[in-house]
């Protein structure tokens, strides 16, 4: 295991993306800081900057407005880092398929600018918050 | 619904006549719903006489596609007897549909009235700001995704 991957799972930052939610999985994604579940305490923090992030919790299809702010936002994360695709829209595009002002799942985005980015997907309409820390438990025990 | 209503009701009803001459038609499918159907030239006026004589509240306005015209509803709510009204204005021309904003004395409309310019196309006339809202920056000019004959 190189020591990056080790840094990253030791406490990992996140950083939270909306690509066009419908505020829903934001709320659960509240949730998981709030006293009941309060992720804090193992080390994950929500950070207010992508350079500090070590994960990007994206939730919602990415929107033809929002490719390249994902894209950026991407790009200025350091690499490794780990990409939680938050909700039936942001895993399928869900409920939005086929919309017009859709661009696609954010696999597929994130896909086109590094094909080797690590993807997790936690589908769900909107998640819990215990899948989501599933989600993360299970992401860091395979990396 | 209680007698104090039933009054309230017969009275906007009284007062609908004023503008009688300018509706196609009134329905009345339920006691609380009424729907005044218009030509496009003459919804201002009746927008205008329903918020500021009678007193309604405006909700939201919507846009449909029919086929032959466009619609546009405006939607309002009589608070009194809890009594929605929809204005039906219908755009006859759809090669370049426009009707008369109504912002200038209801600027709740304005924005509804950008996106319904944005999605169907349709023109706004002596709208204070008639620039896009929802659609993406690079999507095409002249592209209206909420037509029947959509974006395919």
């Amino acid at each position: 295991m190189s020591w990056k991957i080790k840094a990253l799972k030791k406490s990992p930052w996140v950083f939270h993306v909306n690509t066009g939610a419908c505020n829903n999985c934001d709320i659960e994604i509240v949730d998981l800081l709030t006293p009941r579940f309060d992720v804090e305490r193992f080390g994950i923090k929500l950070v207010g900057s992508p350079r500090h992030a070590d994960a990007l919790l994206v939730t919602g299809v990415v929107t033809a407005q929002a490719v390249k702010r994902l894209e950026e936002v991407y790009k200025q994360t350091p690499k490794p880092c780990v990409v939680f695709a938050i909700g039936a829209c942001a895993c399928q595009t869900g409920i939005m398929y086929g919309g017009y002002h859709v661009a696609g799942p954010v696999d597929k985005i994130i896909r086109q600018i590094d094909p080797g980015a690590i993807i997790a997907y936690v589908p769900g309409c909107p998640p819990k918050p215990e899948a989501i820390i599933s989600g993360v438990v299970k992401v860091l025990s395979a990396l | 619904m209680k007698v104090h209503k039933i009054m309230e009701q017969t009275e906007l009803t009284e007062q609908l006549e004023k503008i009688r001459g300018k509706l196609i038609a009134i329905e009345q499918p339920r006691p609380n719903r009424l729907y005044l159907s218009c030509e496009s030239e003459n919804s201002r006026e009746i927008v205008k006489f329903l918020f500021e004589d009678v007193g309604a509240r405006f909700c939201v306005a919507t846009a449909i596609d029919a086929d032959h015209c466009f619609e546009v509803l405006y939607h309002f709510s009589y608070d009194r007897t809890g009594c929605v009204i929809s204005v039906k204005a219908f755009i006859r021309d759809r090669n370049k549909p426009s009707i008369e904003s109504v912002s200038h004395f209801l600027p709740a409309a304005e924005w509804i009235e950008r996106e319904i310019h944005d999605t169907f196309g349709i023109e706004f006339r002596n709208h204070p700001d008639m620039r896009r809202l929802i659609l993406a920056d690079d999507w095409p000019q002249g592209v209206y995704p909420m037509r029947k004959e959509g974006t395919k």
